[in-house]
Order: structure tokens, then sequence, then C-alpha cells
């Protein structure tokens, strides 16, 4: 009956006539906002100019030439004499005119005509300045289907001289193929590097965001509950734990790394010798001591999660319910005081609140401010938590699942060319940036997707492991990742293919890669250059998309 | 010795799929649990290993409360349950033997089990297993290359690995044809006989019930209906188990 009504009063046609109306109001505004302008592009200049660019495009400068000429010299004064004529040459057929035969400044025409020439040859004049061993091109032309030319130019420049100069029309008699041009060289040296920057970025990003996409995913994170002497035991260990595996790392490579060290130099010395690969080889080392401090930090961290929920899980276990309750309250006054602590300091040094420069330089002077407050919510925590059961299990998977998924989704939304920018100003021009720009994006961008191939699994096989008394992280190696495996091998390719063109892009910011030549050459209107950059690329696309696909139907 | 004692379980949705259900089995029964769809049977087989958290209620299994353990305790405890499923939950893409040696997981070393690597007893152990259900010479096959029969050995075998004092079954022969039912149910009914294992095994069939099972309860709407041998299953007991519309095939 209600729908009836509605009817009644809104006749269906009226309905419809409303929402043309509406969409044709849309475009009309959108038209206006977007500019589209269609008498600009139809202007014959306009016009001649895009036909220009899509020639350009159309004849890439692949090939390099050698070409076989037939040269006529003519003589030419500089400055004129008293006297101003022309000169007549003929050689072998060919008859030139050259009128006048002498310039005096630059705006003075000469004109040359002639025949006898090969039909539609292409020619050109060239001059080679007194005392100049260098030929200059001063006009181009070609010659008629009756091997007819004129032409009418000046002197780019006057080399005032007692004797007669030469000028001299090259006429093109035959053009070989004789190799690759140097800018496909080019082409091929800067594809590769790309291609080597997409791969480097593709497997660092994927091989972070493997183990980050489980704990991205709904299905393996709702079930992971914890009482509350675990989350906290776990948060009052991380900064120590953390903290002080970072300090010692901090300990063992800072005398290996300071100025005065000699074993990094010369090593770096003797490595390099082998070429790119000792090279590689000391890179690896190098950064194995430029981040051991950050991984053992990120270990001990891990660590201290693991030791304190162990903890809080015995203790839940085993304690009264008295106990258990006074443990609980401690735990989270502590806990929850650390977790403002480190979050206080973190806001403060990136200065979201610009109130950097009233608070203390030195990290303890911070810490002792934090602390009060800190404690004052850890406190009202507590006294929150004392309304759930003392052994309640806490739903902290997802706690973990929503944070890590906002991490993911805030850098994947941040464009490769931002960051790219960023990394470029940290570390310089060139395809570093490029890498760690694609590394950062497809970390957040594979570990999304790989968290939905997670979340698409089949749940069969996972109640059938855990049933047989599996861990969480057995479950994860027999249950998930045989039936992620292929998902997760097609996806790498994909992004593989994705970091190809993005790094055509972030060349154009200075990341690297055939981008960076390839934006030099548009924006030096060498458009046959740029041709053949572009083609490099879609053939890199194209190969890469055949032998994802075979890859693909050859794992599943 | 298993004592479910006012087991209820509500899930999230409002749906209550076990009301106040108690019984008892003691050690070696074959129990079959009949009941239409939807009745609760699957429910209850997973609240018993805890796949599923049961809202209240106790579940005490050999001096240990099942429904009160977490983390390593309750792991312990699963290791010694094996579970058969109707739809056999093998990992397709992983090869038989790594299928059957997964049923070892609860009592290898986690660092190397992740490792994919297992004792050699164990391997042993595994081929063993497949040639006890008929299919020694599948171990290298992937288990999607399996037919439906075979598959549901591999979950057997699967189950068997785990040393089980209890083996749960959930409708293991509802995606089979008849015969094959037969030969799986002989193989559960020689593993309860021989090797003295608790078999609770949920079943559609009436005939398989009686031919197999020593004793059955029945669910009704989540409610315990029936508790007896399966001779006791009445044309009156039938009704109250499947209700005034079923007609009795089996």
């Amino acid at each position: 009956m209600k729908n009836e009504n509605k009817n009644g009063r809104f006749p269906r046609w009226l309905k419809t006539a409303v929402v043309i109306l509406v969409i044709f109001l849309l475009y009309a505004y959108g038209l206006q906002v977007t500019r589209v302008n269609l008498e600009e592009p139809l202007e014959p200049q306009r016009q001649e100019n895009l036909v220009s660019l899509i020639r350009s495009f159309a004849r890439p400068d692949i090939f390099a030439y050698e070409t076989e000429t037939r040269r006529t010299a003519v003589s030419l004064r500089m400055p004129c004499p008293e006297e101003i004529k022309g000169s007549q040459v003929s050689i072998e057929g060919r008859q030139l005119l050259i009128v006048p035969n002498c310039v005096t400044t630059t705006q003075d025409p000469i004109t040359i005509t002639g025949s006898g020439f090969l039909p539609n040859a292409e020619i050109l004049v060239a001059w080679t300045p007194i005392g100049s061993t260098s030929t200059r091109r001063v006009a181009d032309l070609k010659a008629s289907e009756t091997g007819e030319v004129a032409v009418t130019f000046t002197m780019p420049d006057v080399r005032p001289s007692e004797e007669p100069q030469t000028l001299e029309v090259v006429e093109v008699i035959d053009r070989n193929i004789v190799g690759l041009s140097e800018t496909t060289y080019e082409a091929l040296d800067k594809i590769v590097e790309t291609i080597l920057m997409a791969l480097m970025a593709s497997t660092i990003g994927t091989l972070i965001s493997i183990p980050l996409s489980f704990v991205a995913a709904r299905n393996l994170m709702q079930n992971v509950k914890a009482p509350m002497a675990s989350i906290m035991s776990g948060l009052i260990l991380l900064p120590i734990l953390g903290g002080g595996a970072y300090w010692l790392g901090q300990l063992l490579v800072g005398p290996l790394l300071s100025p005065e060290a000699t074993m990094l130099p010369a090593l770096q010395d003797s490595l390099t010798a082998l070429g790119f690969v000792g090279n590689f080889i000391f890179v690896l080392i190098e950064l194995f001591f430029l981040l051991l401090p950050l991984t053992l930090g990120l270990v001990g961290a891990v660590f201290a999660n693991l030791v304190g929920s162990r903890l809080g899980e015995q203790a839940t276990m085993r304690l009264p319910e008295g106990t258990l309750r006074i443990l609980n309250f401690g735990t989270t006054v502590a806990g929850t005081a650390v977790l403002f602590i480190l979050l206080a300091y973190a806001v403060v040094w990136l200065n979201v609140l610009g109130i950097r420069e009233f608070v203390p330089e030195s990290f303890w002077a911070q810490i002792g401010i934090y602390i009060w407050p800190g404690l004052v919510l850890g406190v009202a925590a507590a006294l929150w938590a004392l309304r759930a059961p003392a052994k309640y299990h806490y739903p902290i998977g997802l706690v973990v699942y929503n944070v890590t998924r906002t991490i993911f989704n805030a850098v994947r939304s941040i464009e490769p060319l931002m960051m790219g920018f960023v990394f470029v100003v940290w570390v310089g021009l060139g395809p570093f940036a490029g890498i760690m720009a694609l590394t950062l994006h497809s970390m957040a961008d594979l570990g999304k997707l790989f968290s939905e191939e997670v979340e698409n699994i089949d749940e069969g096989p996972v109640e059938a492991i855990t049933a047989t008394g599996a861990s969480q992280l057995q479950r994860i190696v027999y249950a998930v990742i045989p039936q992620v495996t292929p998902h997760y091998i097609a996806y790498i390719f994909y992004r593989w293919d994705i970091n190809v063109r993005m790094s055509t892009i972030i060349g154009f910011v200075g990341g690297g890669g055939i981008g960076f030549v390839l934006q030099r050459n548009i924006n030096q209107i060498l458009y046959t250059r740029a041709s053949v950059m572009v083609i490099a690329i879609a053939i890199v696309v194209i190969v890469l998309d055949n032998i994802s696909a075979r890859v693909r139907s050859r794992i599943i | 010795m298993l004592k479910i004692k006012n087991l209820t379980k509500v899930y999230e949705d409002g749906t209550v799929a076990l009301k106040d259900v108690s019984f008892e089995v003691p050690d070696g029964e074959f129990v079959a649990v009949i009941g239409l769809s939807g009745s609760g049977k699957s429910t209850l087989l997973r609240c018993i290993n805890r796949l599923i958290e049961p809202t209240s209620g106790e579940i005490w299994w050999n001096g240990i409360e099942l429904s009160g353990v977490s983390g390593e305790e309750l792991r312990r405890a699963r290791r010694q349950i094996g579970m058969i499923f109707q739809h056999f939950n093998l990992v397709n893409r992983s090869s038989v033997l790594t299928n059957v040696l997964s049923g070892r997981l609860g009592y290898v070393n986690p660092i190397a089990s992740v490792l994919g690597r297992f004792p050699q007893e164990d391997i042993k152990r595994a081929h063993a297993s497949l040639a006890r259900v008929g299919i020694g010479d599948k171990a290298e096959n992937r288990a999607d290359e399996l037919s439906g029969g075979q598959r549901q050995r591999v979950g057997i075998a699967r189950a068997l690995m785990q040393e089980p004092k209890m083996i749960l079954a959930d409708e293991p022969v509802a995606s089979l044809d008849p015969a094959l039912a037969h030969s799986i149910m002989r193989h559960l009914q020689q593993i309860n006989k021989e090797d003295k294992i608790t078999v609770l095994c949920s079943l559609h069939f009436l005939d398989l019930v009686q031919q197999y099972s020593t004793r059955a309860i029945a669910l009704n709407q989540g409610k315990l209906v029936f508790d007896g041998t399966p001779k006791e299953i009445n044309d009156e007991k039938f009704i109250e188990i499947y209700g005034r519309e079923a007609e009795r095939i089996g």
C-alpha cells in the first residue's frame, strides 16, 4: 500500500525526468568547471602542432644511419666586395646558381637555385667557417620531383676573410641503417635500470608485506584475544626490551660506523675490486650494520610481547581472582603510562602540536614531564578496566588488525610520486630514491591485497589444523600459506608491472629510471627520442604481462 | 570419560544452537549424534575441542575442564582429540603426506615444523597411517588429485597421527556415496575397536547409526531429545527427533 501511494504522488515519468534533468545539469556544470573548449583544438596552428608532434612520435629515433652523399661546393665571400654578383657552378650535370655570392651581415638573404639533382632528394646546405674544422648546417631543403632545388636563407654568423669561403650543397643519395641510435642505447640502459628498480622495489616490498599481511587479515586476528595482564605486561616490557636491544645494537655497531673506524672502508676497497658483485656484497654488509640496532630493537619488541603475554597468560590462569585483580590494576596503570609516554614523545617529536620548542631537548627530561599525566591516565584506565571480569580476554587481535589496516590504507593513498619527492630530498636524485618510494608504496599496496587474499581463503583447512593443537604460527604456515601462495605470486608480478609503469613517472621528480630521460627529451622537444623511450616502456609492460599470465597459469 | 554439563551456545546473531545440553560418554564408546540439519550437531562437536567458544556450561574430559583452558593447555588438550570433517578440510595444494603430517603439529618442535621439518619417526608413522586406511601409494600426490573417498581417508590418517584418545567426526560421510560411506564408517569402527578410541560421530542416516554406533544421542533445535542405544529409536522417538513431517527412510 505504501508503495502505491508513493507511486501515486510521484509518477514514474516524473522521477525519470528529474533524474535526467539532474544528470544534464551535472554535465553542464562539469563542462564549465573542467573548461572544455572545442574551438581551441580546432585552430589550424594547434592542429599543425599536434600533427607534427604525432609525426615525431611516429618516427622514433631507433636506428643510426650512414648516409651516402654527393657534394657540390660554391664559394661565398664575407664581407661583400664592392661589386655584388652571383656565381654559377656546374658539376656532373648538376647546375647551381647562388645569388648573391657574398654576405656582409646575418640579415642578408642568399638564394640558391639549381637543377639536375635526384628527384625528392634530401639536401642540406653546410658551411665550414674559415679556420674551423666543424661544419654547420645553414639550410635544409628537398629537391622537387624533377630534381630542381630552390632555397633562400641567411647565414647564422659572419666570419670576415680575404679568402672566399665554401658552402656545400650536400645531397643524400642513399641511406643505410648501420646500427642502433644513441637514443636506443640510452633507452636500453635506462629500461634495464627501470626494470631492476621495479624488481627490487617489488621484492623488498613483498618480503616486508607478507608477514604484515597476516596481521592485517581479519579472519586470523579476530580470534586473537588476551587477558589484561598479558596486554599490559607486553606494553611494559616493550620499551625495556625493545629499547634495550636497540641500545645494545648501537653499542655494537657504533665503533664500526664511526668516521675513525677503518674496517668498513678497508672492506669496501677490497670488495670493490670484484666489480658490481663486490659492491653488492659490501652494500649488504653495510646495510646489515646500519639496520642492526633497528632489527635488534624490533626483535626485542616482539620478544617483549611474547614474554609479556606468556607471563600474563600464566598469571591469569594460576592466580586467585583477588590477586589477579590487583595484578591487572597494577599492570594497567604502568602499561597505559608507558603507552602514553611513547605516544607523547612521538607527537612532540613530529611537532604536531607545535610545542616542540617548549619541551626540554633531553629524552629523559621529557619522560619526566610525561610520567605524571601518564600515571593519572593509567589509573583512570585501570579503574575503567575493573568493570570487566578479571579473566576477560580482550580482542587485542582486532586492535592490531585495525591499526595495521589503517596504516596500509594511509600509505597506499599517498601517490608514489609524492613519496619519490620526499625520498629525493632525503637520499638525493637518482634511482635509489625511486626504489625507496616504490618499495614503500608496494609494501602498503601488497600488504592490503595480500591480507584480502588471506581473508578469502577456505576456512576449512584452518579449522582442521587448529583442531590438531597447532599454534597460530603453525596454522599460518600449514593452512594459510599453501592457499595464498599462487595469489601472492600473481600479485608480485602484477606489482612489478605497476612499478615499471610508476617508475617512469617517478623519474619525472628525479627518481631515476627511464622516466628521467623521457622527461628530459620531452622538455627539449626531442619527440623522436621520447618516442623510443615510450616504445621501450610499452614493450617491457607487454612482456611482463605475458610472463605473469604464464607464471600464474603454471602455478595455480 | 567425556562429561558435558549444561552446555549452551548462543551465536552473536541470537541463534540458540545448543540449549542446556548434558550427557556423558564413557571411554571407548562409538556415539552417533543425530538430528536435523541446524539442530546443533556441528556446534556440539566443535564446542568440545573449542573450535567454537561455548556461551556457558562445562566440558570435562579426563579430569581437564576443556571449557576453562586456554593457550598452551588448550593446544595440549586439542592434540589428543582428532577431528574429521564433512568436507575433509585438507590443504588441497599440499601433498597428502604433508596433510597427514600436519596431524603432528601439536607435538613437534614448533620452529622445526614451521620450517617444514618433521622427525623421521613421524614420517614413518604418516606412511603407516596412510597404509592403514588403504592409500599408502598416494603419499606424494597433491591432496586435490584424490577422489572424495580417498580424501576422507587422508582426513582419518591425519586424525590418527594425533594419537588421539577421542575422535570427533562431523558428518564424515555426508559428501560421499553410500558405498564409500560404509567403507569410511568401517575404518572409524575399526579405529574405535582396535585402538579403543572414543568416537563421537554426527550422522544423517539411521541405518548407519544402527550399524556402527554403540549409542546415539539426538538433538532437536539445540536440545538433547534422546540418549540411548540405537535400537531404542522407535517411531515415537523418531518423530520426537526429526519432527512430524519427516518420513523414516533408513
